[in-house]
């Protein structure tokens, strides 16, 4: 989980420039669920950057385009990188999801522009190999907050084993005038999957409540 | 010794106070999640056995860990037992007190004093600090750090999570005098 290649120093000090104060990458592998071991733990990671957020202080008809291309781009690349070292490589990652907190100075908008935009968004897709749409949570918090990130399936939104969340913590952040923005990626899908999919599903609908009561 | 979940957190550290942190300070945490040795025996009188059968494995297991997470010389850590709720804090502090324990990672990393601690009890989820501090000098003012920590979903009643933490540096912007100019 090192960044060692002197392009991630790089961008670390760009990310700094850019109002990054801190990074932290957290990485869970669960051997074993319901009391059985898995035959391959599963691994979820996270990388969540921490930054000053770029339109502290402006109002809601400010234009967020502008920062929103100086600074997505480079946190794609710092949190896709740590997550890329984390699990191994583009090849050994199989889902992925995003999220973004604001501070309770900022604006719901600011944290869905750091995300929710081709700046972030398209890149951290082609970094970790993906080609389907990244799902996310967001929203505006005091710091310390307890989050889930949702994953699926980078190529196959569908799938549902693939189904899952990454519990995180994140300490002293986001601060009132931040904003936290969020990576993750897993390298498999839920522990002893068993739920169908939609290949195999029965036809459900609200008929199936007709006569329960009586 | 099972080990249902292992969990590494890398704190890196660019800026703090409104400047930059040059070198960026990392701070590294890995924590193991066991069935605690003593779930369902009642008071145990002698914890040796069950102290014998884990701590060595399990320093054996976390210390590497935290080295290769942290990517960089250690100069100081700490370490951490949080208890789910059907032990006793005393199995923790038993897992982790002993230099069968400390003495995997203090040879990973060179390193000649004790490490400070947290043992507590707590529900699945339960947010600790664990405490730092420098390691071959504990009176060094600069390096007395915390990094705070939640493993989600653990520790489950009958287990207990065991961590170890190490930074690569003191506090970011640290600027207290030497405990020597207060003598």
């Amino acid at each position: 989980m090192t960044s060692q290649a002197d392009q991630s120093t790089t961008f670390a000090s760009l990310g700094h420039q850019l109002g990054v104060r801190r990074i932290f990458t957290v990485l869970q592998e669960v051997r074993e669920e319901g009391g059985h071991p898995l035959d391959r733990p599963v691994r979820q990671a996270a990388a969540v950057a921490v930054l000053s957020n770029p339109w502290s202080g402006t109002g809601v008809y400010q234009d967020l385009g502008e920062r929103t291309r100086d600074v997505a781009p480079v946190l794609a690349k710092l949190l896709t990188d740590r997550l890329l070292v984390a699990l191994g490589g583009k090849d050994a990652i199989q889902t992925f999801g995003k999220a973004a907190l604001v501070g309770t100075d900022g604006e719901l908008e600011h944290a869905a522009a750091l995300i929710h935009t081709p700046y972030f968004g398209n890149l951290v897709r082609e970094m970790l190999g993906g080609t389907a749409i990244i799902c996310f949570t967001d929203g505006r918090s005091e710091p310390g907050p307890d989050l889930k990130v949702p994953l699926w399936h980078k190529t196959t939104a569908g799938l549902r084993d693939y189904y899952q969340t990454i519990d995180l913590h994140l300490p002293d952040a986001p601060h009132p005038d931040e904003i936290c923005v969020i990576a993750a990626a897993s390298d498999g899908p839920r522990p002893f999957p068993r739920i169908g999919d939609r290949q195999t599903d029965p036809d459900v609908d609200t008929t199936i409540l007709k006569g329960l009561l009586s | 010794m099972r080990i249902r979940k292992v969990t590494t957190i890398v704190e890196e550290i660019l800026g703090e106070g409104g400047r930059e942190v040059d070198p960026t300070a990392r701070v590294a945490v890995v924590a193991a999640v066991i069935d605690n040795p003593w779930a369902g025996e009642g008071f145990v009188e002698d914890l040796a056995p069950g102290i014998d059968a884990v701590a060595s494995d399990l320093g054996a297991v976390l210390a590497p860990r935290v080295m290769e997470a942290l990517g960089a010389p250690l100069e100081a850590y700490g370490k951490a037992a949080i208890v789910g709720i059907d032990g006793e804090i005393e199995h923790g502090s038993a897992l982790i007190h002993t230099l069968k324990f400390g003495n995997h990672f203090r040879d990973a990393a060179n390193a000649s004093t004790l490490l400070p601690a947290v043992e507590k009890r707590g529900l699945a989820g339960a947010t600790f600090d664990i405490p730092l501090k420098h390691f071959t000098d504990a009176t060094i003012r600069s390096h007395h750090q915390t990094t705070e920590v939640r493993i989600a979903d653990a520790p489950h009643p009958h287990e207990i999570v065991i961590a170890l933490a190490g930074a690569t540096r003191g506090r970011p912007q640290q600027r207290l005098a030497d405990l020597s100019t207060e003598r």
